[in-house]
């Protein structure tokens, strides 16, 4: 069985590794565009928060690695073609173009952050930065500038924002939102982030849209947003990823959104083709369809692709969309519902804030949590935590319970260690309303 | 743009002959048809066969007889001239192309013309045909895509398939869960209720905007300046809101004239009821040019009818209307004429008397001053417009004389549906022992009027239902009057 995926990042990656494991005399072959194999999208950031010393460092996967799988790949190797009837692949390599026969295959071709609405943001001068060539010249570009200006204020450009400050840069955030991170937290949580975020200089432009970039004679790049316009010496794209799946012929069906509509198990409308990652939708918090471009995503849809090749066996069960980043001094981390986001779905949710200290030592760190339920079952439905101190690993507990479906009173009685250095009577995962434990349950 | 403006010549003729009979008690004699139709003899004939090969299909339902003398008409209770234009507008080459178009956005001649099995010059001519209705709306056909502002291809869209094409089908074969989702999802936002009516609306319009949401290329440039003045509009605000939440969720990179493209709709329609309504309007910045023209507009119609002040409730059903004739005035171009323009109002003239003509025409003017600058005037969004401020001007006369609120049941538009209704009760008011009033749920008729088949069995109980051929025709008021008696008996 020849097994052929399309794209080595995560999810091509785990696929190939669980084929490997799955099917050992399996024919894996993977192709890849790059010309180096497994760069870590955010290696950047890493090198900007001295990290690493070397952008190359960045990486999750050797080809030594590979080898040792016996995983065959090609670098550099572009596929232009997919013809699905006959099974075959056309790709570009060493500027031959070649074709490829296959038994099963597994998309996993990704996304970019290009934006098709705004003009001129795919002029190089804007920076991408998500591969690692493009990693490499916004590395330089950004060296030399002073101020930059970052469009998107989700994950990605919040981390920039922060990093670029650490570095003196001075930075214009625009985001089309009312405010910062609103994917992954509620406005009420956001708001100590957006105070540092003002008050490190960030000139943070929010509820504005950018419509086009120009590219000034000195060297400048101005960004139109409305009837305003802010010129600066680099750009950074931050905006959402999608897609680009020039390479499928007619029989793959897609979603309106673009994204390559698979079943259950990560099939798409064609026999013996599958797709993973960053190309499809998942059953998301809500339990409706959602497209999130996360790695985790990508490894675990990798993974139950190669589960499926022979056989449909291993249904994916969803993202909880579990997220943790620092930023300008706290840890967030957020998964499941937000109570916005709630309003897409057809529950009635109830939510709860609570400030919880971090260990029994005086004076003790605390964390904000935001929980959001379910209004009658008390099912937890999303958490979302922010503190000064590394909380972060906690809301891994906090995914588990959602995706365990437990509700607030079976939470209560999870089993958590005692240690007066790392935690107080009550766990911080935990709903209380003791003492000063303050509670506030909503209504809404 | 009219509905028979998808129709041929002679099938235009075919449905006036049905009409003609409708209006006549079902028997009209050839001397008076032919006068009526201004054709020979020969055609006339010609003309009644082709009805009768058509109408083969619906067997007992429609009979025709003509005999060189007389020509009489027999319908079942179901069967309404609205079936008859549907079955005509089926098979319209022209409709074709407009469902074509939706469906792919754009086409090739060859492909076309392979579909539709004509020939290439008819084709062209088809679409000339098609350009020139289209005019009005700012629109037209070229290089095999519908051309023009993003708004105005919606509400076209929204127009055609809610008046012409059968909506209903283009509802049940699009309305998957993610759009019944979406319009719970925007009540959540909104805080708003969304009624069954408003519902098959506000559904339409997101299939259409589902379909045209990831069309590259679109255009905005009048739009962004009709919204000028209301991007602090709290509305609108909470629509971006939700727009741009909502396709964040999926991989579509969404215009921020996708919000504004919302809001226009969501004041030019319908959708919000009249209490959701009134809470925006508290909060809505006076002075906007759609907000400052309702003040301006109702305080004159106060001043026209002397009142002190209407009831509060007609008061603020009245801006109710007013901002839906507003909004499309300001943000619209073109429209359906749906209801024969003279027609309906000689018809409303009857009712509410001539002086309300004019003095709608004076409000219509007043507003179009102040909105419509270089645009043609003369168009149908500005005749359907002046339609309703007669109807909101007659449903504001009714309701000061109090009229006992009596089982008609219309599904229209609610402006029209309130007026028809009213209409329809002053025509029947001398028929004694008959108590008649606006159809409510919870009551138990022995007959109600509609102008629809129920898609609901049973949606009536026990009462009799009788499907109005046209609204007010004499036809109507004699089978009308006929169950009455029956029921008597
Ligand atoms: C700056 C940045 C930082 C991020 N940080 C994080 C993070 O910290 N945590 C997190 O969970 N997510 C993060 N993400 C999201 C994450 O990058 C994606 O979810 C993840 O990379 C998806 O993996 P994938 O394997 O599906 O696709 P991709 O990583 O997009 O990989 C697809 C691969 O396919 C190749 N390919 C595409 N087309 C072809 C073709 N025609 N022929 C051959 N090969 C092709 C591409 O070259 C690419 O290597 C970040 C994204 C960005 C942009």
């Amino acid at each position: 069985m020849r097994v052929v995926i399309i794209g080595a990042s995560f999810a091509g990656v785990a696929a190939a590794l669980e084929v490997r494991k799955k099917y050992a005399d399996a024919d894996v072959i993977l192709l890849e565009k790059q010309a180096t194999l497994g760069y870590i999208p955010n290696g950047l950031h890493l090198y900007w928060d001295n990290k690493i010393d070397d952008l190359d460092a960045a990486r999750f996967i050797t080809t030594d690695q590979l080898k040792k799988e016996t995983i065959t790949y090609y670098l550099g190797a572009t596929v232009q073609k997919i013809n699905t009837t006959q099974k075959i692949i056309t790709y570009d390599y060493m500027e031959q173009e070649e074709l490829m026969a296959y038994d099963k295959l597994i998309i996993a071709a990704g996304s970019r952050q290009l934006s098709e609405k705004i003009d001129g943001s795919a002029q190089e001068s804007v920076l991408k930065y998500k591969r690692y060539g493009e990693a490499q010249a916004a590395l330089s570009k950004v060296k030399e500038s002073q101020h930059i200006t970052i469009i998107g204020g989700g994950q990605v450009g919040v981390e920039a924002a922060h990093l670029l400050t650490k570095q003196q840069k001075q930075v214009t955030l625009i985001e089309s939102m009312d405010y910062v991170l609103f994917k992954y937290l509620d406005e009420d949580m956001i708001q100590p982030i957006e105070q540092k975020m003002i008050k490190n200089g960030i000139d943070l432009r929010l509820g504005q849209t950018v419509s086009s970039i120009e590219m000034e004679s000195d060297q400048k790049v101005t960004v139109h947003l409305g009837d305003d316009s802010v010129t600066s010496d680099a750009v950074i794209m931050s905006v959402n990823v999608r897609p680009h799946l020039p390479f499928l012929d007619d029989y793959v069906t897609l979603h309106t959104d673009q994204t390559i509509a698979v079943d259950r198990y990560l099939r798409t409308s064609v026999e013996d083709v599958f797709a993973v990652g960053d190309c499809i939708q998942l059953s998301g918090p809500g339990e409706d369809m959602v497209y999130i471009p996360l790695i985790n995503n990508a490894v675990r849809t990798g993974i139950v692709a190669a589960a499926n090749l022979v056989k449909p066996t291993v249904t994916f069960n969803g993202s909880s969309r579990t997220i943790g980043t620092t930023v300008f001094g706290y840890y967030v981390a957020s998964t499941g519902l937000t109570e916005e986001e709630s309003l897409f779905t057809n529950r009635t949710v109830k939510t709860a804030r609570q400030e919880v200290r971090l260990n029994s030592l005086n004076p003790s760190d605390t964390v904000t949590l935001k929980y959001v339920y379910d209004a009658s079952s008390r099912v937890l439905l999303g958490a979302q935590m922010i503190s000064t101190s590394n909380i972060l690993e906690k809301i891994n507990t906090l995914a588990l319970a959602i995706q365990s479906k437990l509700t607030l009173e079976e939470l209560k009685q999870a089993d958590y260690f005692f240690h007066p250095l790392y935690t107080q009577m009550v766990s911080t995962t935990n709903l209380v309303s003791w003492m000063d434990e303050r509670a506030d349950e909503d209504e809404s | 743009m009219k509905v028979e403006h998808f129709l041929e010549k002679n099938e235009v003729r075919e449905i006036t002959i049905f009409k003609k009979l409708v209006l006549n008690n079902g028997i009209l004699s050839y001397i008076d048809m032919l006068d009526h139709l201004s054709i020979s003899k020969a055609s006339l004939e010609n003309d009644l066969d082709s009805i009768t090969s058509r109408v083969a299909d619906f067997d007992t339902q429609i009979k025709i007889s003509y005999d060189g003398q007389a020509i009489e008409l027999e319908m079942s209770d179901e069967m309404s001239l609205q079936h008859i234009y549907r079955f005509y507008l089926s098979q319209s080459i022209k409709m074709e192309i407009i469902n074509f178009l939706f469906k792919h956005h754009e086409f090739s001649i060859t492909k076309l013309t392979q579909k539709l099995a004509i020939s290439e010059s008819s084709l062209f001519r088809k679409i000339k045909e098609l350009n020139s209705y289209l005019k009005e709306f700012g629109l037209k056909i070229r290089n095999g895509q519908l051309q023009g502002e993003e708004l105005q291809i919606r509400y076209f869209y929204f127009q055609f398939y809610y008046y012409i094409e059968d909506k209903s089908t283009l509802i049940t074969k699009r309305s998957d869960t993610q759009i019944i989702q979406t319009v719970d999802s925007l009540e959540k936002f909104l805080q708003v209720t969304i009624v069954p009516e408003n519902r098959e609306r506000l559904t339409l319009w997101l299939i259409i905007s589902k379909s045209r949401v990831s069309h590259k290329s679109k255009l905005y440039k009048q739009l962004r300046k009709q919204m000028q003045p209301y991007m602090k509009d709290p509305l609108y605000h909470r629509v971006h809101v939700m727009i741009l939440r909502y396709y964040s969720r999926y991989s579509i990179e969404v215009d921020e004239e996708e919000a504004m493209i919302h809001f226009a709709f969501l004041l030019a329609f319908p959708i919000l009821t009249e209490e959701d309504f009134h809470e925006y309007r508290l909060i809505r910045d006076r002075h906007a040019p759609i907000a400052s023209l309702d003040t301006y507009i109702a305080e004159t119609i106060i001043i026209h009818f002397k009142f002190r002040r209407p009831p509060y409730m007609l008061e603020r059903d009245m801006y109710y209307h007013l901002t839906h004739i507003h909004t499309r005035l300001y943000f619209f171009k073109g429209d359906i004429e749906i209801y024969e323009y003279e027609e309906m109002l000689a018809k409303e003239k009857q009712i509410v008397g001539k002086n309300l003509v004019p003095f709608a025409r004076t409000l219509l003017t007043t507003s179009t001053d102040k909105f419509l600058t270089t645009e043609v005037k003369d168009n149908s969004l500005i005749k359907m417009e002046l339609l309703k401020y007669v109807s909101l001007l007659a449903l504001i006369s009714f309701k000061m004389t109090t009229v006992i609120q009596i089982g008609i049941d219309l599904k229209m538009d609610d402006l029209y549906k309130e007026t028809l209704t009213e209409l329809l009760k002053q025509k029947m008011r001398p028929i004694s022992g008959i108590q008649i009033e606006r159809y409510q749920p919870s009551k138990v008729y022995d007959l109600v009027l509609t102008n629809e088949v129920s898609i609901e069995e049973n949606q009536y109980d026990e009462a009799r239902v009788y499907i109005l051929s046209e609204i007010m025709s004499s036809f109507d008021m004699m089978t009308i009057y006929k169950i009455i008696q029956e029921l008597n008996t």
